[in-house]
C-alpha cells in the first residue's frame, strides 16, 4: 500500500511543506491508521513524503514511531519503507532514532526506498553485520541463510540469528522457499 | 528585547500598570517599533515615533522576523509557530543568504519548531518568539531568541525526581544533550536542536531559573563545543534560549 503524506495532510487542511508539532502527528497518525484498516499480513507500507520538506522530532514521535511499534505488534504485522525523504526528515528521524535507543533497551530502523547519507537503505543503528546483510539484499532480493552467512563471514546459526533480528524490525521480510526459508528485501 | 518585553508584561501582570520607555535614542526607538515591541501592550512609549521615522517594512525583509507570541494554549499555539516559519520560510532566501543552502532553511525550520513547542508543552505560560540577522565586524550573525516567563527548566523536572542533577545548570545541559522529558518518557526537542547547531557550527545560550549553559560550536571547527555553565545568577520567571549562526 502506498501512503501519499502530502495528499493526507492536505485532506486534514494542515499546512504544507512542513509537518510539525505532536497533535499534528497525532492527526496524521490516526488518519494512516485508519487506511492501514485493510491491509494484509506482511505488506509493505510504502510512506510517500513527497512534497514534504521538513517532519520534526514531535511528529516523528507520534506519527512515525508509533506507526514502526505498530508495524511490529499489531495485528496484522506489516513493513514500513518511506519514499523520498528529504535530508532534513533524514536528520530528523536519525537524531530521534538515537535518543529513542539511548533511553530504551530497544531499537528503531526503517527502511529507505534510495541510498540515503549513511550510505546504505535505512534509518536507525544496526551493527555491521546487519548493516551487510541489508545492502546484500538490496542488491540480490532474496538470499538464503548459507549466502548471507557467506557473505559476512559467519556461521549460518549466526547469519540467521541476524537475519531474525532484522525481521523482528521488520527491516527484512521471510519468505518460504520450498521446504525452507528465505530471506527479501521490502 | 525579548528580555525587556516579558519584564515589561510581568510588571503589568503585577501592577496593572505599563512600564514607560523614555529617553530612547531614535534608531533604538525605530528597532523595537520595526519589531513590533509595542504591539503587545505591555510597555507604553514616553513620546511616540513619528510615521515618518518608522521603519520600511517589508513582507521579504532580508533582516528580522518580527516578535511573535506563542501562546500557551495548544491550537492558536500551532497556529502561531506554523505561522512564523511561513514568514520565515518566505523571507529565508534573504535572512540567511551568508548561510544558503535549501538544508539549512530546514534545518532551522526543524530549530524554530522544537524550542517553540517547548513553550506551550513544558513552560505553562505563553512567550514571544524573533529573528534577526546583523553584521559585526565583517561576521555576519543569525540569532533566533525564543523566551516565555513560564515555571522554567529546572521546576518543569521538579515531578519527576528520577532526573536528578548536582546543579540546575547541570540540569539545563542535561535537557540539551540527553533526550529527558518533564512530560514523557522520552523528549527529543532540544537535543534535536542541539544536534542541528552543532551541525551548522553556531552556538546556543539557554537560561532557566538561576542557572544558564552557553555551548559554542563556533568556536571549533570540528567536536564538541566549549560549554560554560553558570549557578546563582539573578532569578529568572521562565526560560530564554538565543540560538546563533556566524557567517
Amino acid at each position: 500500500m502506498r501512503v501519499e503524506i502530502k495528499k493526507i495532510a492536505k485532506d486534514l487542511k494542515i499546512a504544507l511543506p512542513d509537518l510539525i508539532t505532536r497533535p499534528v502527528g497525532r492527526k496524521m497518525y490516526e488518519r494512516v491508521k485508519k487506511q492501514l484498516s485493510v491491509i494484509h499480513e506482511d505488506e509493505v507500507v510504502l510512506l510517500d513524503f513527497e512534497g514534504i520538506k521538513v517532519v520534526d522530532s514531535s511528529f516523528i514521535d507520534e506519527f512515525l514511531l508509533r506507526l514502526i511499534m505498530d508495524s511490529r505488534s499489531s495485528n496484522p504485522a506489516f513493513f514500513i519503507k518511506l519514499q523520498s525523504i528529504s535530508d532534513a526528515i533524514e536528520i530528523n528521524c536519525e537524531s530521534v532514532f538515537s535518543s529513542f535507543r539511548r533511553l530504551s533497551e530497544d531499537r528503531v530502523a526503517v527502511i529507505t526506498d534510495r541510498i540515503i547519507g549513511n550510505n546504505s537503505v535505512y534509518l536507525g543503528s544496526l551493527s555491521k553485520p546487519e548493516r551487510d546483510i541489508i545492502d546484500y539484499l538490496r542488491v540480490n532480493k532474496t538470499v538464503r541463510v548459507p549466502e548471507i552467512a557467506h557473505y559476512i563471514g559467519k556461521s549460518e546459526p549466526e547469519s540467521e540469528e541476524l537475519a531474525e533480528v532484522l525481521l523482528a524490525l521488520r527491516l527484512i521480510r521471510r519468505q518460504k522457499d520450498g521446504g525452507n526459508f528465505c530471506y527479501a528485501s521490502l | 528585547m525579548i528580555g525587556l518585553l516579558l519584564l515589561g508584561r510581568t510588571y503589568l501582570r503585577n501592577t496593572g500598570q505599563k512600564l514607560t520607555l523614555a529617553g530612547m535614542q531614535q534608531p533604538i526607538h525605530q528597532y523595537l517599533s520595526r519589531m513590533d515591541f509595542f504591539k503587545w501592550g505591555c510597555f507604553a512609549e514616553a513620546v511616540e515615533l513619528d510615521k515618518s521615522k518608522q521603519l520600511k517594512r517589508s513582507s521579504f525583509s532580508n533582516r528580522v522576523v518580527e516578535i511573535t507570541e506563542i501562546p500557551n494554549r495548544e491550537r492558536e499555539s500551532i497556529a502561531a509557530i506554523t505561522g512564523i516559519i511561513a514568514v520565515f520560510r518566505k523571507r529565508a532566501e534573504h535572512i540567511l543568504k551568508y548561510w544558503m543552502a535549501d538544508s539549512t532553511v530546514d534545518y532551522f525550520v526543524t530549530v524554530i519548531s522544537e524550542v517553540c513547542q517547548n513553550i506551550f508543552e513544558h513552560s505553562m505560560d505563553s512567550g514571544y518568539c524573533a529573528v534577526q540577522t546583523y553584521s559585526l565586524a565583517g561576521e555576519h550573525v543569525l540569532r533566533l531568541v525564543i523566551a516565555d516567563s513560564g515555571i522554567g527548566i529546572p521546576r518543569s523536572f521538579s515531578a519527576k525526581p528520577e532526573i536528578v542533577a548536582e546543579s540546575n545548570a547541570r540540569l539545563v545541559e542535561m535537557a540539551l544533550t540527553t533526550p529527558i522529558s518533564s512530560k514523557r518518557k522520552a523528549g527529543y526537542g532540544l537535543c534535536q536542536v542541539n544536534a542541528i547547531v552543532e551541525k551548522l557550527r553556531g552556538s546556543i545560550f539557554l537560561r532557566s531559573a538561576d542557572s544558564s549553559v552557553a555551548v559554542l560550536y563556533n568556536r571549533k571547527r570540528v567536536g564538541p563545543g566549549q560549554v560554560f555553565l553558570k549557578n546563582g545568577l539573578t532569578g529568572f520567571p521562565g526560560t530564554q534560549i538565543s540560538i546563533s549562526l556566524f557567517g
